[in-house]
């Protein structure tokens, strides 16, 4: 009985096995997307923005893609790269046929390692390092934001037409912290803007107080905070006392937005100088929908980070409805070289060379507003010709 | 002069943290791991008075009796059943605390970050010698200081500070003598979570409100703690003020080796007076 039993076992194991590897690629039942994303930790209100955006670029195609439904999973990185390369690891166990994520460019790195290695395509849509499209890049990772090079050569440019003249720095110091200073600092000497001081200061630095009293003393007339995560809020909150933003002209990346203003406050935040990803004010009918849509789905307005996730994601599947097959190196090659008419910021291009969506860059400037205390209004914007090297 | 003034304001918000935090170990023997979590609860109870009420003063007075309370609930039925068994079940027990507390936090408030305005008596600065001072800083260095001197009268020099410390050394003399120790550890658990959420709602103007703001600064004021000597106010002040003026002045000379520093003072310490500054060798018969 033993033995008849163990043959049956072995012949349906046989016969399953022969079922499956007979069965055509594309009779795959659901399209799964894996969302690695900080959903607590110091990032976790990006990861929570960038699932919104995701969200809405899914249902607005009534959650299909080739005909199949779309199955999103959320893993929460706990802004570890140690757990995001976990999730990762895991995710790609469940056959995934896209990656999405992560927000910290150091996550996103160690997971474009795994994701080359199983040949399953991620799109970044937050991740400014350059070597994420640069030194490191792979054929399936592919970034459709801004990079480092890109908002410095913004920062430069705005530096200059703002009439700046001495720049005092002070850079959280962690590797894209310190690349950025030093490319940044180069640009600045040759637009004829004299760097006058920088102090690097450890991320999470709790007391700004000392550093902002020195940028004031300098006799700089702009500063250039080039920090991260919760040292934003702490520097302009701490700078609001003692009249920083009347004092100086305070520009960095990503250093002011709506979300950001919420929690610096109004003291702290107006008259602040910054990088924008994207803003909701775009004037093209992608994003009036996309806008639209956010607002009733959870009544307020998209962040920099929903925007740019929803514009990824909305790409990539209107890549992958496209082919029309279900074949992951197809949709990779489509999407290498493929142009975005109709973006939520106009027309973006995935460039061949690199899988960097080439774009224009935006520069925002923190004003009181009618939809909040806080409302950036976009007073520069730099064409992607005047933000991209050629392709080599 | 103006890094020693910042200085100052790092140290009291410091102290103000850390007192809660040495009291409830003086008295207790309790490594209150949930302090920082108590602290950020009261920063967001703060924010939500003030926002609710428009008033800073209200927050501030709201927040040290919200933890008070939840400070003695705690005690009550989370520590007193555990006194007597080892000390890993306390630290699970405020460890557990942690989690729970953060993951209200996030039900009520969501990840946004939240701020508390600073109140329009102490907004801007006030310009000497040629710096511009925040008034609100200069407010946290008085209140601190006043805070330190109520500490010190009120452990050391009053009725009320005799019975505790009578609790903290025999409590079972001081029950036979008619204490009632139960409540006064319950009442030293609450006062010492009053002060994490008052340092919560002082923070509030000067940091960022998030999630995190418990975990980030935890670990500067249990390096206070440990400095001072564990349960020692005095030392809790003279920790407090060495860890400030590091930070303050690394900040002005040596930005990028701040955190060494820091730690360089705790190793240092550690190594020349392992039992804090300002503790005592304890008489043992």
């Amino acid at each position: 009985m033993k033995k008849l039993f163990c043959s049956g076992m072995m012949a349906a194991t046989l016969v399953c096995s022969a079922l499956t590897a007979a069965m055509p690629v594309n009779a795959q039942d659901v399209f799964r997307i894996a969302g690695i994303v900080p959903l607590s930790g110091a990032f976790g209100v990006v990861g929570e923005n960038m699932r919104r955006g995701v969200t809405i670029a899914i249902e607005e195609r009534q959650s299909r893609v080739l005909g199949k439904p779309i199955e999103i999973s959320w893993d929460d990185t706990e802004t570890s790269s140690q757990v995001a390369v976990q999730k990762t690891t895991r995710a790609l166990s469940r056959d995934v046929q896209t990656v999405f994520g992560e927000a910290s460019s150091g996550s996103t790195l160690a997971m474009m390692k795994l994701t080359e290695q199983r040949k399953v395509p991620q799109i970044i849509t937050l991740s400014a390092d350059d070597r994420i499209t640069g030194a490191d890049k792979t054929r399936y990772a592919f970034r459709t934001s801004n990079t480092v090079a890109m908002e410095n050569r913004m920062i430069g440019e705005f530096a200059k037409r703002q009439g700046s003249k001495k720049m005092y720095a002070i850079v959280s110091d962690y590797q894209v912290g310190r690349d950025m200073w030093a490319a940044l600092k180069l640009d600045f000497e040759s637009k004829g803007i004299q760097v006058i001081g920088v102090d690097l200061t450890p991320v999470g630095t709790k007391d700004y107080a000392v550093l902002l009293d020195k940028a004031m003393k300098s006799g700089a007339d702009s500063l250039m905070l080039l920090v991260v995560g919760g040292d934003v809020v702490t520097s302009l909150k701490q700078g609001a006392d003692v009249g920083l933003p009347q004092k100086m002209k305070v520009m960095g990346t990503m250093l002011m937005d709506e979300t950001l203003g919420q929690s610096v406050g109004p003291a702290g935040s107006l008259g602040v100088n910054s990088t924008l990803r994207y803003h909701y004010s775009q004037n093209s009918p992608r994003n009036k929908r996309f806008v639209e849509a956010y607002k009733a789905k959870y009544k307020e307005l998209p962040s920099q980070y929903a925007g740019e996730a929803y514009d990824g994601m909305s790409w990539w599947l209107d890549v992958v409805e496209g082919t029309g097959v279900w074949d992951k190196e197809k949709w990779v090659d489509a999407f290498h070289g493929s142009v975005r008419k109709d973006s939520v910021e106009g027309e973006k291009t995935m460039r061949a060379c690199d899988n960097q969506a080439s774009q224009v860059g935006l520069f925002g400037l923190a004003q009181p507003g009618t939809e909040g205390p806080v409302v950036m209004k976009v007073t520069e914007q730099f064409t992607a010709a005047e933000l991209f090297k050629p392709c080599t | 002069m103006s890094t020693f003034v910042i200085g100052l304001s790092i140290s009291m918000l410091l102290f103000l943290l850390a007192a809660g935090l040495t009291l409830i170990f003086g008295m207790l023997r309790i490594i209150n791991f949930a302090h920082g979590a108590l602290y950020m609860f009261g920063a967001y109870l703060a924010y939500q008075v003030s926002a609710s009420s428009g008033s800073f003063w209200l927050a501030l007075l709201v927040a040290p009796l919200g933890m008070a309370l939840i400070g003695a609930l705690t005690e009550r039925w989370l520590l007193r059943p555990i006194y007597s068994m080892p000390h890993e079940f306390q630290l699970l027990i405020t460890f557990g605390m942690i989690l729970v507390i953060e993951e209200m936090v996030h039900v009520f408030w969501g990840l946004n970050g939240r701020n508390i305005a600073t109140p329009v008596a102490l907004a801007g600065g006030v310009e000497w010698l040629g710096t511009t001072f925040a008034k609100y800083r200069l407010f946290v260095i008085v209140l601190g200081a006043a805070m330190i001197v109520l500490l010190l009268l009120g452990i050391e020099r009053s009725r009320l500070g005799l019975i505790v410390r009578a609790c903290s050394v025999n409590p079972t003399m001081a029950a036979s003598l008619g204490v009632k120790v139960n409540t006064v550890r319950t009442a030293v658990f609450a006062a010492g979570a009053a002060l994490a959420g008052l340092a919560g709602a002082v923070a509030g103007p000067m940091l960022p409100i998030q999630l995190q703001m418990g975990t980030t600064i935890i670990l500067d004021c249990f390096i206070v703690v440990i400095l001072g000597g564990l349960g020692n106010i005095r030392g809790a002040v003279l920790g407090a003020l060495l860890i400030g003026m590091t930070r303050a002045y690394g900040q002005q000379w040596l930005p990028e080796w701040i955190d060494i520093l820091t730690y360089s003072v705790l190793i240092a310490t550690l190594l020349l007076r392992p039992q804090g500054l300002f503790s005592k060798k304890e008489r043992l018969a």
